[in-house]
């Protein structure tokens, strides 16, 4: 690593190599039986580049042959890519404490063991077919770069994931759980899940109409993908954002408090820089319902006139090989601030209402404008804050500008959840379309 | 390379084994509005290792050669692990023993063309919609990736395949004020570099689609009778059906696989449905999967009736039912599992203004924007779609998402047109993603559909 970056740095003004080393292990049971076990030893290097402006960029699994991935960087430094911004030179005092040694003793065996006791527990009280998902990842990044930035981390992880499946569908209450260490499921996990299954069996067919629905976190995703869209800096250069220019606005309701930490090394994969070099902060999006910030790495920060936030991450929404992206601005360790109830007093508060437990096609109709269209997969009919089954073939639509600037309250926990850490938020208000449609 | 491979197989101690090394090629190539924001060309490699001993199968993928010995260890021990665990050992269906090098005759290779016309071709097709003011942004790209695939099992088939996948395309945004409206363009396929050239009309096509609809209106939720044009209706046939004919999502669902039983009447008369991944030139096209299986066609669906499904020689065997060859991962960091080749709803023999006259009134709905199924139920979404009253096209309607119930649907779908399109470019995300997943359909009429409108 060391060698290439020395011959990257000669022949050009400045260059940076990032390396990726990926264990993991995954265990499967379905219908309550170890169906799969799936390893995966991952590793990967990329490079980049900076010369007179332009910027060089190469990848490679096995560094076999450092002449041509040199050779593949040179290549794309021709072809005239702008890089109007430097690297940047970045020591970190204070490490963060991201990994636990006690996750390379957890052996395969002992997942399977958790998953048999956590299917044990919940196969017996509930007619529906229970899956899981279980596992742990060590991931190991360095970064250097020619300024003399030489950053690590090595980050541990276990998950597990459950859940209880509606008849005839992939359709189920799920809920995950995530650690930097082996975590034994709690009653308070597997209720939860009980408690949502078991009243919601039966099917209901609804009118529909504007309602209370009531997003778990699990399917928060769904209106988070728009405000990450709207508030992204690369949106944001574009001209994309229908909330550019709206910086110290407020935009959604003032219960709504959005923002990214890194920093909080109690949650799994906590980052004190990123994938640039960056130094990682506490960093709001939205408080108290107004835009805060956008958020930026160095190349659209450099463009737009700008400091990076620290969310130069090389991701994508559809997973693909990590060292293959270059970064781009993303918000990888996201909050939804909590609220006071708890969550069965949610539920018991709505008099007629949805609530979301997944979702389908979130990815489909207009991100960009904030529009959202969904399958409700499954979707809950309450009634005087009681769950009186489940609905089929219903959607629910709106604008997240329209829908996020009425929230009746939020629940007063933090879950894992698909894109970042929130509790599950009531919204008043909410377009439900079914088949004895109330419109 | 072939003789590493057999080293590594050879230190495994099981009752069956093999083991996948790719190399993959991508070139990439990316405008953002006017501005060239990535051109890259790059190699990755890695193995994949598969071991079934005492009925557990277990699978392994790893970068380093070098820990080719360690990955046997460990795919051996998670094997007796499984096996420990289940009451029902796996197994597997009986398959042809095959030796061979398949590559293909392309139109033109991409990795023949230098990479200066490949970014000509991406700048000059990007510069189309960005003449235009209201056209705010494109993110529109130039992707080729190339898979070169050396497969050996311990049953003596050694298979030497390459998969070249071209695509230009992306979004193309327009905006009128507060207003976004984004359209995805997407052209390519599985010949080579050939069928991305004099490509101009389809970027000129959906740049006015872009424009038009900044003055669309938003659809109004409720239920309607509709027509689905080719590109949705493929859509809907790879969510709602084809992935339930994939038989490792029903294996293990007791109440899926009792509704999915050969025989069973799942939807109209009018409706048969085929996968089949040996048509030539289209997108999904292979001859082998990533178990060294020979793909065949295998029809789905026939005048409403179930009649086959897609295998891997896992669940080939577990349910007693033909090999169908549709194993396949996305590239090296993946174990391979049942995919859809080239699914497509057997065209029928009414004309599209025939179908317009039956419809009456309703909305015709075209192209599709991506979409889920969650078994019983589906949701996509329409990039826009049109009135239509007395069997005439009226004003255009945009914000057209589609939710249902797959049975009742498959029944609802009572007229197939006669002229079947296959999709070019893809992206099926059932844990991995599958760029050549090729779907298709002539149009279709489809009474009482949900829309969710906003």
């Amino acid at each position: 690593m060391e060698k290439l970056l020395e011959i990257a740095s000669k022949k050009t003004d400045q260059a940076e190599i990032y390396s990726l080393d990926e264990t993991s292990d995954e265990i499967r049971f379905e219908d309550g039986k170890l169906k799969d076990i799936e390893s995966k030893s991952q590793s990967g290097i990329s490079l980049r580049m900076i010369k007179e402006g332009k910027l060089g960029f190469a990848y490679t699994k096995n560094l076999i042959n450092p002449e041509e991935t040199l050779q593949n960087a040179f290549a794309s430094l021709k072809g005239g890519v702008e890089a109007p911004f430097s690297l940047p030179l970045t020591r970190l005092d204070l490490p963060l404490k991201t990994y636990d040694p006690s996750i390379e003793g957890l052996s395969n065996a002992d997942i399977v063991e958790e998953c048999k006791r956590v299917c044990d527990i919940i196969a017996p009280k509930t007619k529906g077919q229970v899956n899981l998902s279980a596992g742990r990842k060590i991931v190991r990044i360095r970064l250097i770069n020619s300024q003399g930035t030489d950053l690590s981390s090595t980050s541990s992880f276990y998950f597990l994931g459950t859940e209880i499946l509606y008849p005839g569908s992939y359709s189920s209450i799920h809920r995950g759980l995530i650690g930097k260490r082996f975590i034994q499921a709690d009653n308070e996990y597997t209720n939860f899940l009980l408690d949502m299954y078991n009243p919601s069996g039966r099917e209901v067919e609804p009118r529909g109409g504007k309602m209370k629905v009531l997003f778990l976190p699990e399917s928060m995703y769904v209106l988070i993908w728009r405000v990450e869209s709207a508030t992204s800096g690369r949106n944001i250069h574009l001209k994309v954002s229908p909330i550019m220019g709206k910086l110290g606005e407020k935009v959604f309701d003032e219960k709504l408090t959005i923002f990214d930490d890194p920093l909080n090394d109690p949650v799994p994969g906590a980052r004190g820089f990123d994938d640039e070099g960056v130094p990682c902060r506490t960093f709001s999006i939205i408080e108290k319902g107004v835009v805060a910030n956008f958020y930026y790495d160095l190349n659209y920060a450099t463009k737009m006139g700008v400091e990076s936030t620290g969310h130069g991450y090389k991701a994508s929404m559809w997973g693909g090989e990590t060292v293959s992206f270059k970064p781009s601005p993303s918000l990888e360790h996201l909050y939804i601030r909590t609220g006071s109830k708890s969550f069965p007093e949610l539920v018991r508060s709505i008099e007629k209402g949805i609530i979301v437990a997944g979702a389908m096609g979130a990815h489909s109709g207009n991100i960009q404008n904030g529009d959202f269209s969904i399958g409700l997969s499954p979707g809950l009919y309450v009634e005087k804050g009681e769950i009186l089954g489940h609905v089929k073939d219903a959607m629910i639509a709106g604008n997240v500008f329209d829908v996020m600037k009425n929230v009746v309250d939020l629940e007063n926990a933090y879950h894992p959840a698909p894109t970042g850490t929130f509790p599950a938020v009531l919204f008043e208000n909410v377009s439900v379309a079914t088949r004895s449609n109330g419109q | 390379m072939f003789q590493k491979l057999r080293t590594i197989l050879s230190k495994v101690d099981a009752d069956y084994a093999d083991i996948r090394y790719e190399i993959k090629k991508e070139s990439s190539i990316v405008f953002e509005g006017k501005e060239l924001t990535q051109i890259s060309a790059n190699s990755t490699d890695g193995f994949v290792l598969r071991v079934l001993k005492r009925g557990g199968f277990s699978s392994i993928a790893f970068t380093k050669g070098s820990d080719g010995e360690k990955a046997v260890r460990t795919a051996v021990e998670n094997a007796l692990l499984i096996s420990k665990n289940i009451n029902r050992p796996v197994a597997l269906s009986k398959a042809e023993t095959v030796r061979g090098t398949f590559l293909l005759d392309l139109e033109e290779d991409p990795r023949q063309i230098p990479i200066d016309e490949k970014l000509d071709l991406t700048r000059r097709y990007n510069g189309l919609p960005l003449k235009h003011e209201k056209i705010a942004t494109t993110t529109i790209g130039y992707a080729e990736i190339v898979r070169e695939k050396y497969f050996l099992n311990t049953e003596g088939t050694e298979i030497r395949e390459d998969l070249v996948t071209t695509r230009v395309g992306g979004v193309i945004t327009s905006r009128d004020g507060d207003l976004i409206q984004s359209v995805r363009v997407g052209l390519g396929g599985s010949q080579g570099f050939g069928v991305l050239r004099d490509q101009e009309e389809e970027f000129e096509n959906k740049t006015s689609i872009a424009l038009k609809l900044l003055k669309a209106k938003p659809v109004e939720g409720g239920t309607y009778n509709v027509i689905l044009n080719p590109s949705i209706a493929g859509v809907f046939t790879h969510e709602a059906f084809g992935h339930f004919s994939e038989a490792d999502l029903i294996e293990d669902s007791p109440t899926m696989r009792e509704k999915m039983q050969i025989g069973a009447v799942l939807g109209n008369e009018a409706l048969s449905i085929m996968d089949d991944p040996t048509m030539p030139g289209q997108l999904g096209f292979y001859q082998f999967d990533d178990e060294g299986v020979k793909a065949r066609a295998t029809r789905l669906l026939k005048n409403g009736v179930l009649v086959g499904r897609l295998h891997s020689r896992r669940t080939a065997q577990a349910f007693g039912e033909p090999l169908s060859g549709h194993c396949v991962a996305e590239d090296y960091r993946y174990a391979p599992i049942i995919r859809m080749g080239n699914i497509f709803i057997e065209p029928g023999t009414e004309s599209f203004d025939e179908i317009l006259s039956r419809l009456g009134n309703g909305l015709y709905l075209v192209d599709h924007m991506g979409g889920q199924t969650s078994g019983e139920n589906f949701t996509f979404g329409a990039q826009y779609g049109y009135r239509v009253e007395n069997g005439r096209l009226g004003e255009m309607v945009r914000d057209v998402n589609v939710s249902g119930n797959l049975y009742r649907t498959l029944k609802n779908m009572v007229a197939v047109g006669n002229d079947l399109v296959l999709s070019k470019t893809g992206g099926c995300g059932k844990g991995q993603i599958n760029i050549r997943s090729c779907n298709g359909a002539p149009h279709v009429l489809v009474n009482e559909v949900v829309i969710g409108g906003r």
